[in-house]
């Protein structure tokens, strides 16, 4: 695709501003109404959907040029999609995310990047991590851990670390109990240890098309090699781009399943038993790509028409996704098991949950935006009288992390596993 | 730069450097495609608004007022707006600044005991309706639903919607308000004014009120309002809506004391009766002739796409053909939606027993196909919060209203002539005989919408026949504009004059700026009383004496000049 | 004289009157405004003489006081501030020129009073909301145009409900029809397409109609206006909750208006109440004695669709919310019966007028605020009076919630004995004193007749810059009524 094949969208947008909100029957209160962050920031219409609509039909036109400021429009954008639910409720000709995508293609294409994004796209080709980190370096956090590697010997289950969860300190114990829990629960578990690369997903999310297709095509062939038909990530930026962006754009088959999906069967079926008492009043967190953009790839080709004269739909049925069937209960069904844990939901939950600010790179290029972003979450969830703040994405901990320290917050911040292995 | 270097330096120093831009693709975001919703002309394919001269983000009245004088100083158009969705609030001409008032979005108070709120412009109705309802409280909504700003609403545009008949039209929910106006002096409206509170709108003496608005606003175009203070209404409801669901079909599911239905009628004349019944015994919480903006022949088809979060528009042929389907847009063809809240069991009997005892009378019914609970619970959410306006666009991303047969139900639904056509099936007929051209949807030629009770108490009413096309397809757009042209000229010969289609053809014209002059004045003096806006000159002459606002103002001048 | 052939020219001479008595009995009124004679009066007989007599007065300056109402006035609005005026009297004008059942509107010239209109709607099985107790000869557009508080709650959804349309003339001389009959080229045309003058705002982006709102006069003359009635309540019951003290009716009365249950609804005092009720003065004074301090009253009322029912439930609610904040709904306090009550206010007071109380003159202090605000308003009255050697107890108050609760009118009615000039004199002053130290508390005079014009006025400069500018434009040649409010 390319933008121009957006343009029916930027012409078709009604400048309704429902992206800018949780959809509105959700609307509880004031302070937490707003869905997008990056307008919620920026004030400016532009930063919002219908804003990055007008943007792109306006450099389609060419009534304006690629400036500084329409860089910082195209990527001030934590690529959440909380945009694309709120234009769904009510919508079905529209795909701002995609559009959004698009306007990223488009600038890389035409070399209109963030030198942060250089930095990080120069690295990843040469390290293949998103963390400024030594390859070498990525299987460190599984030293002494009793786990297969699954290069050298085969696993059932592969599970992806992710670049984050690989090289953070305080995230690596998350990862290395995932491993400790899957195995406890009979689980034939492997990893990929340092041959691990970055799944890509936040590449394409900055608008590097081919960087994301040359990491999912070497990831894919690794597994495939190592026999690899089933994994298991942590990560819901991995999990993503594996059930999402590999399938449509690799034609890859795999079983892809985030850790708190796993998790959840593993309870269910008696597996796994959760014994100890966690006492703790604990929120959850919904992340972008677990969620909202967590649901199930559907294949689709095809093409507009119209009924009833100029209704517009898709031949064959497209699939819509908004949002409606993403990953939201398993972790929640999972944190419910834990003896002691108290849940209580904040505001903007499920598809319409806030985003923590750190994804489409924003944490790299925009510390500010991606730090306020996470703020706010903080906030929301201090105001449900929570002890802790719990999600399934390293990346979303992380922000949360620094902006808890920031503010000198006594909240806590946890992993779905985290209070899973205090329970075992 | 289309405005002096140093004045666009100035407005820099008052709203700080991140609020203001000059950029062109940021610019371009802040014009209207004229091909969309709610602006009552065109639609012009491919034509927009033209482009501001710099967009500025105020964060206070203070920096409202440095502004405006600014702009006095250099003889500055500016035009502000909060939430974007129509022509109305972009600019008519070159070299206007546009003011996004986004940043100025508090509630500054909710009385709760005296029921109103005072709010900043960027304050939309579902937030309101959300703090209000924490107190027991709820705010009116009007048409264009509740991502609108309730200030805007109150002070400068329209104002009347579902919930009118017993929250009132906006322009009797403004209590108070806050105006830098066009000179730059700043005006308290009524009570407010002597700093004595919001209560209260009028005095003292003449009320000043009517300087604000009449039966719309100034659109923008005589100052900037900064505070409006809102009636407030009661809500005997929970302190937050139970949402659930699955997007899109959110649903919730409320105690036994407010209801939704859906009431079909026998004859447009039923119909008529049972508006005035309601009105003469005050029941309803919410009635609105909502779900037939999907027209007549697809909203059965409609409503249960969007209640069902496996369906998708895709659905709408074979749904529309299915015959379960087909006997409920029977049902619903002389329809409405009502809500009723009752204050206490009591109450919410006795008014379900009296709607019952109105049914009987008109010979209307409870349309069962609404009752199921999916249907019924999602029907009641959409009507409470009114959260999914932008569905007007949900076809094929344009749509506008048609006609308006605006007045009382018997106007509407009466023949010219006894033994004639009730007008709106009039209407009906000629839409559908335009539908079959191919580029408005099909979707049976009564898209009427309209609410029961244009007032608070109910009184009259409107009847906006939605027209949906595609803006990004030439031909739809442009035949939707013939279409449109078609109907003023229809509403011409049957004596109404033409409708809601070209109401705003006195202000823009059909290459996004002001009207000609000849045109613009020859519209205006076709009205039943041209000395109103005659009038409405002097007022901005006095009241705006730089002209630094646009023609939706609407002013003539005096004959012979 | 000069003048009178002057306007002669414009209508018939018989309209005109230079009577010495005549000319003496505008020249003065109940309120402690500064006498003025006039120079003539012209009495129209017809609506379409207006505009001629109105063109007449900007044409040659001479100031016009329009007066709708039947004397005794009692504001001071209807006396000239100025020489050499020509009062307008319109009180003849007297045509109910229209009443729509189904559309619940009626439309009535300036002069026609509450009695007269009351009769024929309901003949038509209507009713207008009326303010209490009005005299019988006060004009429905004046009281209406004016702001005069009504007594339902519930069905004021606009400020000036239920003033609808209106016909004006301007100070300028021009003609304006206001509200939805402003959208009409001819009534007889708009009446054949079914449509009624029963939306008040516009035409346009301006409200017209309230600009001649609480404007004395000073900036156009109302010669017809439409009002919104009620279908004719049946059945109608009254009821009390008594008090000892006003605040322990405040959120009773708050509930009623959060349920917008309720069709009458106000708070009365022991005195005001004595009044209502009237006879001599013995006793009323005798009725101050056993009413309750403080009552609330509360109208129920049923209409077309299941009425008793509807009066049986909302009884039962009512009295259920008086019993949680400790107060009964009785169909009876010592003193008063529902019966009398009802009858009194659903009729227009009888002479001597119901506020003297017993005595032969009485002033009125009012002003809007809101209903929470009351006790401190009457703590504030009641101290004055004290100060001044007022008589407490005879103080009438008179609450009157408006606009479905969002404000209320709150009123002091201080009969005396005119004839005495002491206790005149003492009068005068309490009524000054008394309004500034209501002002100093926060009281709105949204309704500034007299010395409220002054206080209102200086608290808020830049609403009297724009109310000259506004003037400016509707009366240029500054004729209507000059002296009054800020002009």
């Amino acid at each position: 695709m390319a933008l121009k094949d957006f343009k029916a969208d930027m012409e078709r947008c009604s400048q309704c501003s429902y992206c800018k909100w949780v959809p509105l029957d959700h609307v509880k209160s004031w302070r937490f109404a707003k869905g997008c962050p990056s307008i919620a920031y920026s004030n400016f219409l532009s930063y919002s959907a219908r804003g990055r609509y007008a943007v792109a039909l306006s450099l389609l036109k060419g009534q304006s040029t690629i400036t500084d400021k329409v860089v910082d429009i195209v990527y001030k954008c934590t690529t959440c999609g909380s945009c694309d639910v709120a234009d769904k409720i009510c919508r079905y000709n529209l795909e701002p995310l995609e559009m959004i995508r698009e306007m990223r293609f488009h600038l890389v294409e035409k070399g209109k990047v963030l030198p942060e994004h250089t930095r990080l796209i120069e690295h990843i080709r040469k390290e293949g991590n998103m963390m400024l980190e030594p390859a070498a370096r990525r299987g460190d956090w599984a030293k002494g851990l009793d786990v297969k590697i699954v290069t050298r010997e085969p696993a059932g289950v592969l599970f992806h670390a992710g670049c984050r969860a690989s090289y953070d300190k305080d995230l690596q114990e998350t990862a290395r109990s995932a491993v400790a829990i899957l195995k406890k629960a009979g689980v034939d578990i492997g990893i990929m240890g340092a041959d691990e690369t970055c799944c890509g997903g936040r590449v394409y999310d900055m608008g590097y098309k081919d960087d994301f297709k040359k990491l999912a095509e070497q990831t894919v062939a690794v597994w495939k090699k190592a026999g690899v038909k089933t994994v298991v990530t942590a990560c819901a930026d991995g999990y993503y781009a594996f059930s999402r962006l590999y399938p449509k754009l690799l034609g890859a088959e795999i079983e892809v399943f985030h850790i708190t999906q796993y998790l959840d069967r593993l309870i269910k079926e008696g597996k796994l038993k959760l014994r100890k008492r966690v006492p703790l009043r604990v929120t959850y967190h919904d992340p972008c790509h677990l969620g909202r953009q967590g649901e199930p790839y559907v294949p689709w080709d095809g093409k507009e028409i119209k009924v009833k004269n100029q209704i517009v739909v898709y031949e064959p049925r497209r699939p819509r996704y908004n949002g409606a069937w993403g990953v939201y209960d398993p972790p929640r069904d999972v944190l419910k098991s834990i003896p002691g844990i108290e849940l209580v939901e904040m505001e903007r939950i499920r598809e319409y949950a806030w985003c923590c600010g750190a994804g489409g790179a924003c944490r790299e290029a925009y510390p500010e935006f991606s730090g306020w972003t996470a703020a706010e979450r903080i906030e929301e969830a201090r105001a449900t009288g929570a002890e802790a703040i719990v999600s399934a994405c390293p990346w979303c901990e992380r922000n949360f992390i620094d902006a808890v320290s920031a503010t000198g917050d006594k909240l806590k911040v946890y992993d779905v596993i985290d209070l899973v292995k205090q329970a075992i | 730069m289309a405005i002096p270097k140093e004045a666009y330096q100035a407005l820099e120093d008052i709203v700080g450097e991140a609020n203001i831009s000059n950029d062109p693709a940021v610019l371009d975001c802040y014009r209207y495609p004229l091909t969309h919703t709610a602006i009552h002309l065109g639609p012009y394919y491919r034509v927009y608004t033209p482009r501001g001269a710099a967009v500025l983000l105020p964060g206070s009245t203070e920096e409202v007022q440095a502004i405006v004088r600014l702009c006095n100083k250099y003889k500055i158009r500016f035009k502000p707006s909060s939430t974007f969705w129509s022509a109305w609030g972009f600019p008519l001409e070159d070299d206007t600044i546009q003011l996004d008032m986004r940043r100025m979005d508090k509630i500054i108070e909710i009385d709760e005991k005296n029921m109103y709120a005072v709010v900043e412009p960027h304050v939309i109705g579902a937030i309101l309706q959300a703090e209000a309802m924490k107190l027991g409280l709820n705010t009116h909504i009007h048409g264009p639903g509740s991502s609108c700003s309730c200030l805007a609403s109150a002070t400068s545009l329209g104002g009347l919607g579902p919930d009118t008949l017993y929250m009132g039209h906006h322009s009797e929910n403004l209590i108070g308000a806050e105006w830098v106006m066009a000179d730059g002096d700043v005006l308290k409206v009524g009570a407010a004014g002597s700093g004595l509170g919001w209560f209260c709108c009028d005095g003292p003496g003449p009320s000043l009120k009517g300087l604000v608005r009449g039966m719309i606003g100034a659109n923008g175009s005589m100052g900037v309002f900064t505070k409006a203070a809102i009636k407030l209404y009661p809500w005997p409801g929970p302190a937050t809506l139970p949402v659930t669901g699955k997007p899109p079909a959110y649903k919730a599911v409320l105690p036994d004391n407010i209801r939704a239905y859906t009431l079909g009628f026998p004859s447009w004349k039923a119909w008529a009766d049972s508006c005035y019944l309601l009105w003469d015994n005050m029941i309803g919480y919410v009635a609105h002739r909502q779900f037939n903006m999907f027209g007549r022949d697809l909203k059965g088809a409609m409503v249960k796409i969007l209640s069902d979060p496996t369906r998708t528009l895709y659905d709408i042929v074979e749904l529309a053909e299915d015959p379960e389907t087909r006997k409920l847009n029977d049902a619903m063809m002389r329809d409405y939606q009502i809500v009723l809240a009752g204050m206490t069991p009591a109450d919410i009997d006795w008014q379900d027993k009296a709607l019952d005892v109105i049914l009987k009378q008109t010979g209307g019914w409870k349309v069962q196909g609404m009752m199921q609970p999916d249907l019924y619970d999602w029907s009641l959410l959409y009507m409470i919060r009114l959260g999914h306006k932008n569905l007007n666009l949900v076809y094929g991303g344009g749509y506008d209203g048609a006609f308006g047969l605006g007045g009382t139900p018997d106007f509407g639904t009466s023949a010219a002539e006894e033994g004639g056509i009730p007008r709106v099936e009039e209407v009906t007929a000629f839409k559908r005989e335009w539908e079959k051209k191919g580029n408005i949807v099909a979707s049976g030629g009564d898209g009427m919408m309209g609410g029961i009770g244009g007032m608070g108490g109910g009184g009259h009413g409107l009847w906006e026949n939605f027209t949906h096309f595609d803006p990004h397809d030439k031909a739809s757009t442009e035949g939707t504009l013939e279409f449109f042209n078609a109907c003023s000229q229809f509403g011409i010969e049957k004596g109404w004059g033409p409708g809601m289609e070209k109401m705003n053809d006195y202000a823009r014209w059909t290459d996004g700026y002001t009207t000609p002059k000849d045109i613009h004045d020859r519209i205006l003096s076709a009205a039943a009383q041209p000395e109103a806006f005659r009038y409405q000159r002097k007022i901005k002459e006095t009241f705006n004496p730089n002209d630094l606002g646009d023609a939706y103002y609407r002013t003539l001048d005096d004959p012979g000049k | 004289m000069a003048v009178k052939k002057e306007l002669a020219s414009v209508v018939s001479p018989k309209l005109i009157s230079d009577d010495p008595a005549t000319l003496e009995s505008y020249a003065r009124d109940e309120s402690f405004v500064r006498p003025m004679k006039p120079r003539l009066v012209v009495k129209p007989a017809s609506i379409d003489e207006v505009p001629a007599i109105v063109a007449w007065a900007k044409q040659t300056g001479t100031p016009l006081v329009p007066v709708s109402s039947g004397a005794p006035h009692g504001r001071g609005d209807t006396v000239p501030s100025v020489p050499e005026a020509v009062i307008i009297d319109l009180s003849g004008l007297k045509k109910i020129m229209r009443i729509d059942r189904r559309n619940k509107v009626a439309m009535v010239e300036a002069g026609v009073t509450y009695p007269q209109l009351q009769k024929e709607l309901a003949k038509a099985g209507l009713r207008l909301d009326t303010p209490l107790l009005p005299r019988a000869n006060k004009s429905v557009v004046a009281s209406l145009v004016e702001r005069e508080p009504t007594l339902i709650p519930r069905v004021k959804w606009a400020s000036l409900d239920p003033l609808r349309c209106t016909e004006i003339i301007w100070g300028d001389g021009h003609r304006l029809v206001t509200g939805d009959a402003g959208n009409w080229t001819s009534m007889e045309e708009a009446w054949k397409r079914k449509q009624a003058a029963v939306g008040p705002t516009g035409p346009g982006q301006a409200d017209f109609y309230r600009f001649v709102s609480a404007a004395q006069g000073s900036l156009g003359i109302v010669t017809w206006a439409s009002v919104r009635c009620e279908v004719l309540p049946d059945p109608h019951k009254l009821y009390f909750v008594p008090a000892k003290r006003a605040d322990d009716l405040l959120d009773f009365v708050y509930r009623i208006l959060r349920f917008r249950y309720a069709d009458e609804l106000f708070i009365l005092n022991n005195a005001s109440l004595a009044s209502v009720l009237g006879g001599k003065p013995a006793r009323v004074r005798a009725l101050m004695e056993e009413l309750p301090p403080w009552v609330a009253l509360v109208g129920i009322a049923g209409r077309s669709i299941l009425p008793g029912e509807r009066v049986a439930y909302q009884e039962k609610d009512i009295s259920g919310i008086a019993q949680q904040f400790g107060l009964k709904l009785l169909p009876a306090v010592p003193g008063a019966g529902s019966g009398e009550v009802l009858r009194a206010i659903l009729n227009p007071s009888p002479e001597p007028y119901w506020k003297n109380g017993g005595r032969n003159a009485y002033q009125e202090i009012f002003f809007l605020t809101t209903l929470n605000r009351t006790p401190d308003f009457i703590g504030t009255m009641t101290a004055v009076a004290e100060a001044e050697g007022y008589p407490v107890a005879d103080i009438g108050v008179y609450i009157q919630p408006l606009h479905q609760g969002v404000n209320c009118h709150c009123e002091f009615i201080l009969p005396y004995d005119r004839a005495n000039p002491r206790e005149a004199s003492r009068m005068q002053t309490l009524f000054t004193r008394g309004s500034e130290a209501l002002l100093r508390e926060g009281a709105f005079f949204s309704r500034p007749y007299g010395i409220w014009a002054g206080l209102a006025y200086n608290r808020d400069a830049r609403t009297t810059e724009v109310l000259k500018k506004l003037k400016g434009i509707f009366d240029p040649a500054g004729v209507m009524n000059p002296g009054k409010l800020c002009f």
